[in-house]
């Protein structure tokens, strides 16, 4: 009884880092931007109860706010297709008998590793620079231009899918394993009933694989949302051309660091939240007329 | 009982690892450079004082400011200091945090825009006592210099330095296409002339920042940015904007600027200038930038006064930034003694070597003559003409600023890019800034 006792006491022992810096470092945070949220708050002088005056604001009296949730969404709904697209394909591709695929996997991983990091960002503004890569090369095949393809406004959240998209390499992982899980016996069956690739592609991959589907799709749209440090980094911090790259949590860091209005900003960090939350119960409840679950 | 020791050993690692953590109480430090404590030769002396002092800047201004606190350290054993600093954007994102905490260093670097802010949160201790009973040693100083720092009759901030807006142009440039020099009173349908003649030969005329010489635009017709009281804007007549933008649209849309797509992009670093690459002859900017342009260029530049008409109207020597001391500050009088130290010694000057202004103490200016350099004499040349030939600053920026200058530049962006005509932005503008600024009413 007291040998069990103490097996007790190493438990929390070794768990209480983690309790600890969820208690201090999520769950206060983010009750106190609750709290926040109903202030307003510059950081130099106390909270002032406001009541719901920041959500009032942020519905009816910010036209700047109803730009970066179309650029987000623009942003959310082409990055996450595309990327997925990218992902499935390239993990099929990968899912062969051929010789040094483990070289070929891990170089194809290695954009996701380094991730939304500033690094790559700051890569990605010479890329697109107007004396970057891209122009070069268009100077090559006999394309003279100079535009920065960052900076000009048709085409600077483009860059931003680009890069979002050049990462796919987590997703590519997780279909590559999905894939591998598909057993082989009905591929065979398939073909000896006269299927042809693109059939089996319909009828036995997509399907089985719809689960894995769904895991990506969640993941990538919630990191897509809060995607920001390519957006700080390429746009200078402004979101600009014109606004064009203003995601949502660009604006809010905006409001919150450049304005110093924490209140305002903890406001719109919740109403994220709560969108993220519908965006992804849709996407569940939806997922039973295309998830196959095998049973 | 053999078992015990494992976790016990375990939580004993585990205090020490979160007493480690806590203890290093650098979390207030720049993104740029790490915080440290200059130990002089007398360290094992015990340490009285303990002062924290943050300022921002470049890796040139951190390096001499190291420098300068160590020799003040070892002139005065008994105080230790600890520094804190970080590039212009990253040093507000950490002070506001730390005031916040009521955890502001003793001595404080601040720029005139943000003076009202933070004296006005009550966060900022109020020099006069200070200065008065000699602590704080001004009497070098003009008193106008000593009075930018006041707001609302209070001392909140000790000018280091003054500065003043100009145009600094690459003469030899000018001397090519056929310009032998700019006359002292020129005027904006000069520089319009002198920048289509330079088209000619391919080099643009820098961007000129909207926050900085929209205003000095309205001073020269006797009109303000903001109102006294910061309330509102500083105009009610739409039409200055109109002429201000629509001159401003005219030269980009003939080619005299870069593509604002190009521009919108740089972080207005004295290596991305223009003038710097060589695509361009003419920048306006501050008198403390024109040695670091000056040195990314490569090249002799000149100095002289803005286009007017009215230039002396429009000109305004400003100070490059201010000390203060925080009103949490358990220190205050050591804290004056040390930024009284600094704005008199001339051998501390001797290493800020005008980076912070053309340095306030008549005696410091004095004593630092015979080391100038051609480049620094410029500078003084060109500060002493501003001197006579300019009028008072405006008040501090008021709260809010930040957001109207954000409202401005979205304004230049709309109207280059054609999305906005000039009037409509003129119209969106003043209905947005004074929303924003009306907020400072109560």
């Amino acid at each position: 009884m007291k040998l069990r006792e103490n097996d007790h006491i190493v438990g929390y022992v070794f768990i209480s880092p983690f309790i600890l810096g969820f208690l201090i470092f999520t769950l206060f945070p983010m009750f106190s931007s609750l709290y926040f949220s109903f202030t307003e708050y510059d950081l130099l002088s106390a909270p002032r109860w406001v009541g719901l005056s920041n959500y009032e604001k942020m519905f009816t009296d910010d036209d700047k706010i109803m730009d970066s949730i179309r650029v987000t969404l623009t942003y959310v709904l082409t990055s996450v297709p595309s990327r997925l697209i990218i992902a499935l394909l390239v993990a099929m591709l990968l899912n062969r008998a051929v010789k040094g695929i483990g070289l070929y996997r891990a170089t194809y991983y290695l954009p996701s590793l380094i991730g939304g990091s500033v690094a790559v960002s700051i890569m990605w503004r010479q890329i697109f620079g107007d004396k970057g890569l891209i122009n070069a090369f268009l100077d090559t095949i006999g394309i003279h231009t100079t535009i920065s393809w960052i900076g000009y406004p048709a085409t600077a959240l483009g860059t931003l899918v680009l890069l979002s998209v050049w990462q796919f390499g987590s997703s590519m992982l997780i279909f590559l394993a999905g894939l591998k899980n598909i057993p082989g016996t009905y591929y065979e069956a398939a073909s000896v009933d006269g299927a042809g690739p693109i059939r089996k592609f319909f009828h036995i991959t997509l399907p089985l694989l719809s689960p894995i589907i769904l895991f990506n799709l969640i993941l990538q749209t919630i990191s897509g949302f809060l995607t920001f440090t390519p957006a700080y980094i390429i746009s200078n911090g402004e979101g600009g051309p014109l606004n064009n790259t203003l995601l949502y949590s660009l604006y809010l860091f905006h409001r919150a660091f450049v304005f110093f209005e924490m209140g305002y900003a903890s406001a719109m960090a919740w109403f994220m939240l709560i969108l993220i939350g519908l965006i992804t119960l849709v996407i569940f409840k939806t997922s039973k007329y295309w998830v196959h679950y095998e049973s | 009982m053999k078992r015990i020791p494992i976790p016990v050993l375990l939580l004993v690692m585990l205090l020490f690892t979160i007493i480690g953590c806590s203890s290093s109480q650098q979390s207030a430090n720049g993104g740029t450079g790490s915080s440290r404590t200059i130990e002089t030769a007398k360290s094992e002396s015990k340490h009285d004082v303990k002062l924290r002092i943050a300022w921002w800047g470049g890796q040139a201004r951190h390096d001499y400011t190291l420098k300068l606190i160590e020799m003040y350290q070892q002139q005065n054993p008994g105080v230790k200091i600890d520094t804190e600093y970080a590039g212009f954007d990253d040093y507000w994102k950490k002070l506001a945090p730390q005031a916040a905490a009521n955890q502001l260093p003793d001595i404080i670097q601040m720029d005139i825009s943000y003076l009202n802010q933070y004296s006005s949160k009550n966060q900022l201790e109020d020099l006069d006592e200070l200065t008065s009973n000699g602590t704080l040693d001004v009497r070098s100083a003009s008193p106008e210099t000593i009075d930018a720092g006041r707001i609302g009759g209070k001392l909140y901030g000790i000018t280091l330095g003054v500065n003043a807006m100009g145009a600094t142009f690459d003469a030899a440039l000018l001397k090519q296409a056929g310009i032998a020099s700019i006359p002292v009173n020129w005027t904006w349908s000069d520089l319009e002339q002198i920048a289509k003649r330079m088209k000619g030969q391919g080099k643009v005329l820098d961007h000129m920042r909207f926050d900085q010489f929209f205003p000095y635009y309205l001073r020269t017709h006797n009109q303000h940015y903001f109102s006294s009281d910061g309330t509102s804007l500083g105009y009610s007549d739409p039409q200055y904007f109109i002429d201000y933008f629509t001159m401003y649209l005219k030269w980009y849309d003939a080619g005299y600027m870069r593509n604002w797509d190009k521009e919108s992009l740089t972080k207005l670093t004295p290596e991305e200038n223009p003038v710097a690459l060589g695509d361009g002859f003419m920048t306006m900017a501050w008198s403390n930038q024109f040695i670091t342009l000056q040195e990314a260029s490569n090249k002799s530049l000149n100095m002289i006064g803005m286009p007017g008409p009215n230039g002396k109207q429009g000109l305004y020597l400003k100070p490059t930034m201010l000390f203060s001391i925080s009103k949490s500050s358990k220190q205050k009088t050591e804290a004056a003694k040390f930024i009284s130290w600094f704005i008199n010694d001339l051998e501390a000057n001797k290493l800020i070597h005008g980076d912070r202004g053309i340095p306030i103490s008549a005696a410091v200016k004095e004593g630092l003559k015979p080391l100038l350099t051609e480049a620094d004499q410029k500078v003084y040349d060109y500060v002493a003409w501003a001197q006579l030939n300019s009028s008072a600053m405006d008040p501090p920026d008021p709260p809010g600023a930040a957001e109207v200058s954000k409202l401005l530049r979205d304004m230049q962006e709309q109207i280059l890019y054609r999305k906005l005509s000039v009037e409509e932005a003129a119209a969106k503008f003043m209905n947005d800034a004074n929303a924003v600024l009306a907020k400072n009413k109560k």
